[in-house]
């Protein structure tokens, strides 16, 4: 048998074992490890006096995948980012970004819709993690709305849409995960996500305002606040500035020197959150809790990289991501439609499984796919099938299916923000949330063809760092 | 999770503490990261204002920390791996639900056993293949038994590859606890047995991961 | 009965350079001279990370493997030798020399034995001067508080005069020296190419050439006496060969090197006679004496090898 052979019988048995509900960190190191394995004695003929051999080699590479792949630098922005999430949570910088929202933008139709939606944007500058900031904002938002007349749904659609920004704009703990696996750079990475992330945040806010305007009943304006109150509001909302400030400039500067390395620049702003949260009386057990909260899950995220990276070492024995990136390359379709296809079976697979399990589980493969269909990772872009170079399709690359990912979290069957939203509101079921976010899945496919049709969005800012 | 008065059930609340132990020094090797950068990049800025001298007299902040890649490189399997099992009894490692969750009874404490079965296959091999890399990086014959040491400030690296074995043994004993647990509710045909994490529908979940979140609100 | 095919898998890291022109040689020469019954099979970081090389071939996991010294001292004690700062080597050929000399010192074989491996031949890298930003520093005084990123013996000479040796990995020295994380950064003049830091310099220094870091390529012990003789003399056969490619190869590089620093407006800075000797009685001299009293201590030959040095340089000099 060949190598490629056994690593698509692997490959089956890996999706077996999760479609069977193994936790798919353990379904990817085991269908590693059993992979190791074969393939190994495969080399050996079969011999079985050098099974035990085979076994004893495979453990051996297996076993040092979890210590190799997690001592990293870059890797370390993960539970500094899951962390800046919570300590932002208790220095109650959730409700501060909503009044300040509220009293900015909340005159025009739809307005505290709209503002749900910039303050969901603003809460992801601190907060790598949407479900979470769904949960939030669920209990912030929705209330609101509905004592001013807005439609139940609606507002429930609203706030589940808002909470899929946090994934995309920095910290993004997902983000800094692709980064790791295609090894690109990750400053490059987090800094590409800013404008798209502000960007679906935009084209949000203009059709809650369109709908405002044509179904009068559903969102009707908020005024009344005076300047002084819109100043006041201010203040309490600045840490999120500052964080937003720290981390753009330890990346990149716009007016000279940057101030470090993206790990360093998340480190500080955890740090000044953390103050922040001090100062608004955080206690110890707050802290244990965000601590213990914290480590759950970035131990669960890593375990799945490691677990995942356990699969990948064996597919690199098998050499099988190369063997698909020259097939992807050989067909005759038009790269372009090759790479909408791969976005739509994305789409696909999201509605059933985690969007961090997904990227990790299909990336080892799918990208040399499209690096290969783009012309090869050091292509320039004047010989490229994309208008790009290589290093910049995969930041390009990162943003649609991080994009992708944060779609499917709103949609049926396991739209998890959706859940999460009819979860915190008794009112509410999630056939309820479900149907008032389908207006944003519109808004989603917009986004998602503006970023493939004009990939100058994503890349215009990482192309000024260099 | 529920708790009686069976063995299993003892056995799993003398090994949640160890767990929970495991999961907090995790948590707090994360938090420690936010400082060690804090000092680095205060250092590096400070040596370069009149302020230097000042520093570099009292020996802190004098300049970046050196060897900081290194502390952070032994700290991250620390922060990434040492919970696991805490993880693992919390049930929050992450699975796709569709098919075990339309289960009940015996049935679903089959496909249990099953997986945590194969889960413990691999976790077992990665005890001995971990032990192994780092059994190559020790050797006592050396100075302070280091036989792999790190690229910048030459610190051993024997304690970090450590961790692995001792969170996967952890790890193997709540497997061990788990299967017994599924086995026994598949024997007796119990409808909810102790030690192991319920399935909860999504909505439970995220009922759930709500309500930690509910004491701050406002 | 008919001879089995040979496929070794081998384990370099990063992309196709001239710092693994050598194996892709040898590769190439191996399979050409058995009718590719003996094939090489070269991957690029999918079969272990980089500073995992050797345990890699400890354990089996593949046959032949690239790393360098400086990654993990503890492991490969005896070959750092060869990364002590301003030993005097001037260039590849020395470098050559230099290393097929220690490589062939029993203690290194036993060393590298412990990790079922066996010296095959070196990755010869030229002196690893500095790139730097701003006004040029070119007196010793310049370099106190300097921030430089430099790895073994070479980040140990820039202490003993007062730098400060920052870690950052070679795939973020551009991010680095851009932030001003660094002001310097020390590579072979590939490395500064493919790593773009030659892009933000401002100067380079010509002729500071404060050490360089030894990379060498090994193979599994287990795995090389199980070739047949046919094989094994390919394998042997080839590495001079191998060797002349890839000297040739990075020739070739650093006859463009003066032309890429003219067209990026980078000063070639020449640092005086005076000042290179005053950094070598601060640097050289304690970390070789420091150097050598350590491996003393462990039991390891440390006088000798590094006596071995010196005699190899002077015989490759008065030889040609
Ligand atoms: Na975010
Ligand atoms: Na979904």
């Amino acid at each position: 048998m060949s190598d490629i052979e056994i690593g698509l019988w692997v490959t089956a048995g890996m999706m077996f074992l999760v479609v069977l509900g193994m936790r798919v960190a353990f379904a990817a190191g085991l269908a590693g490890f059993v992979g190791l394995v074969w393939l190994r004695w495969n080399g050996f003929d079969y011999d079985p006096a050098r099974f035990g051999k085979a076994v004893e080699i495979s453990v051996k590479i297996a076993g040092q995948v979890p210590h190799s792949k997690v001592s990293s630098q870059a890797l370390s922005l993960i539970p500094t980012f899951i962390l800046i999430g919570y300590l932002a949570y208790y220095a109650r910088l959730t409700t501060a970004l909503f009044e300040a929202a509220k009293r900015w933008i909340a005159w025009v139709p739809g307005g505290l819709a709209v503002s749900t939606v910039f303050a969901t944007a603003g809460f992801a500058a601190v907060s790598g993690a949407s479900v979470a900031t769904a949960a939030v904002f669920a209990r912030i938002g929705i209330p609101e709305m509905l004592a001013v007349g807005y439609n139940k749904r609606f507002a429930a659609g609203v706030v589940a849409a808002g909470g899929t920004l946090a994934s995309l704009i920095p910290p993004s703990a997902i983000l800094v995960i692709y980064a790791i696996i295609v090894e690109q750079d990750v400053g490059k990475l987090l800094l590409a996500g800013f404008i798209p992330g502000a960007f679906s945040a935009v084209v949000y806010a203009g059709l809650i305002v369109a709908i405002a305007m044509i179904f009068k009943s559903v969102g009707p304006p908020v005024t009344g606040f005076t300047w002084r109150e819109r100043l006041v509001s201010l203040p309490p909302a600045l840490p999120i500035l500052a964080v937003v400030v720290i981390i753009i400039f330890f990346v990149y500067n716009p007016f000279g020197e940057a101030w470090g390395t993206p790990t360093e620049g998340g480190a500080v702003g955890a740090f000044i959150v953390f103050i922040m949260a001090l100062l608004r009386g955080m206690r110890l057990r707050e802290l244990l809790d965000a601590l213990l909260e914290t480590a759950k899950l970035t131990i669960m995220i890593f375990t799945i990289i490691w677990g995942v990276l356990i699969y990948v070492r064996f597919l690199g024995f098998a050499d099988l991501p190369h063997a698909f990136a020259d097939w992807i390359s050989s067909l005759s379709a038009p790269p372009m439609l090759i790479l909408i296809c791969i976005l739509l079976a994305y789409a696909v697979l999201g509605m059933f499984m985690d969007a961090i399990g997904m990227l990790l589980l299909t990336l080892p493969v799918v990208y040399p796919a499209v690096m290969a269909l783009n012309g090869g990772e050091m292509v320039s872009a004047a010989d490229s099938a994309f208008g790009m170079s290589g290093p910049m399709c995969a930041i390009w690359f990162g943003i649609l299916v991080v994009k992708m990912a944060e779609f499917c979290l709103i949609t049926p069957p396991i739209g998890l923000n959706c859940f999460v939203v009819a979860g915190v509101r008794d009112d509410l079921s999630v056939q309820d949330v479900f149907r008032g976010v389908i207006p944003f899945f519109i808004a989603d496919a917009v986004t998602i063809a503006l970023l493939v049709a004009f990939p100058a969005i994503v890349l215009w800012l990482p192309s000024l760092a260099g | 999770m529920l708790s009686d008065s069976s063995i299993i059930s003892k056995l799993d609340r003398t090994l949640l503490p160890i767990e929970r132990a495991t999961a907090i020094l995790s948590g707090l090797a994360a938090f420690s990261l936010m400082f060690l950068a804090a000092y680095s990049v205060a250092g590096r800025q400070l040596d370069r204002t009149f302020l230097a001298p000042f520093f570099d007299k009292i020996g802190l902040m004098d300049g970046p920390l050196p060897g900081y890649v290194d502390y952070i490189e032994a700290l991250m399997p620390l922060i990434a791996i040492l919970g696991v099992s805490y993880v693992q009894r919390e049930g929050a490692h992450i699975r796709m639900d569709i098919l075990v969750g339309r289960l009940q009874g015996r049935a679903l404490w089959l496909f249990e056993f099953i997986t945590v079965f194969c889960m413990l296959v691999l976790v077992v091999a990665l005890v001995w293949g971990s032990w192994a890399h780092f059994d190559r990086s020790f050797d006592c014959a050396r100075p302070l038994c280091s036989r792999d040491s790190s690229i910048d400030i030459g610190l051993p690296i024997w304690p970090s590859k450590l961790v692995v074995p001792v969170a996967l043994s952890v790890l193997t004993a709540r497997l061990l606890l788990q299967m017994a647990a599924y086995a026994r509710a598949f024997v007796l045909g119990i409808k909810s047995p102790p030690a192991v994490p319920l399935i909860q529908s999504v909505a439970e979940q995220a009922a759930a991961e709500a309500e930690q979140l509910k004491e701050v609100g406002k | 009965a008919e001879a089995m095919a040979t496929e070794w898998n081998v384990s370099v890291w990063g992309k196709r350079r001239a710092f693994t022109e050598h194996v892709e040689k040898l590769a190439e020469l191996v399979s050409e001279k058995t009718n590719g019954e003996f094939t090489m099979n070269i991957s690029y970081g999918g079969l272990s990370k980089n500073r995992e090389n050797l345990d890699g071939i400890s354990i089996g996991a593949f046959e032949m493997a690239q790393f360098c010294a400086g990654y993990h001292r503890d492991k490969n004690r005896v070959i750092t030798v060869l990364e002590l700062p301003f030993l005097g080597v001037s260039n590849l050929e020395e470098e050559v020399a230099v290393s097929s000399a220690v490589y062939n010192h029993p203690a290194a074989a036993d060393e590298m034995a412990q990790w079922n491996a066996k010296l095959l031949m070196t990755s010869p890298m030229p002196q690893y001067n500095i790139v730097g930003t701003g006004e040029v520093r070119d007196e010793l005084a310049e370099f106190e508080g300097m921030r430089v990123r430099a790895t073994g013996g070479i980040g140990e000479a820039f202490k003993a005069v007062g730098a400060v040796p920052t870690s950052v990995t070679a795939t973020e020295a551009y991010q680095a020296m851009e932030s001003g994380v660094v002001d310097t950064v020390s590579f072979a003049q590939h490395a500064h190419l493919s790593f773009g830091t030659i892009n933000r310099a401002d100067w380079w220094t010509a002729n500071l050439n404060p050490g360089t870091v030894n990379c060498p390529v090994v193979v599994n012990i287990d795995a090389y006496e199980s070739l047949s003789d046919a094989e094994r003399e390919a394998l042997d056969s080839s590495v001079p060969e191998a060797l002349d490619h890839y000297l040739a190869n990075y020739g070739e590089l650093l006859k463009k090197w003066d032309a890429v620093l003219e067209e990026k407006g980078v000063e070639k800075v020449e640092i005086s006679d005076k000042v290179l000797a005053e950094f070598r009685s601060k640097a050289a001299d304690p970390i070789r004496e420091a150097w050598i009293k350590d491996m003393e201590a462990q039991g390891l030959p440390g006088q000798e090898l590094y006596d071995l040095v010196q005699k190899t340089l002077a015989d490759q000099r008065s030889g040609s």
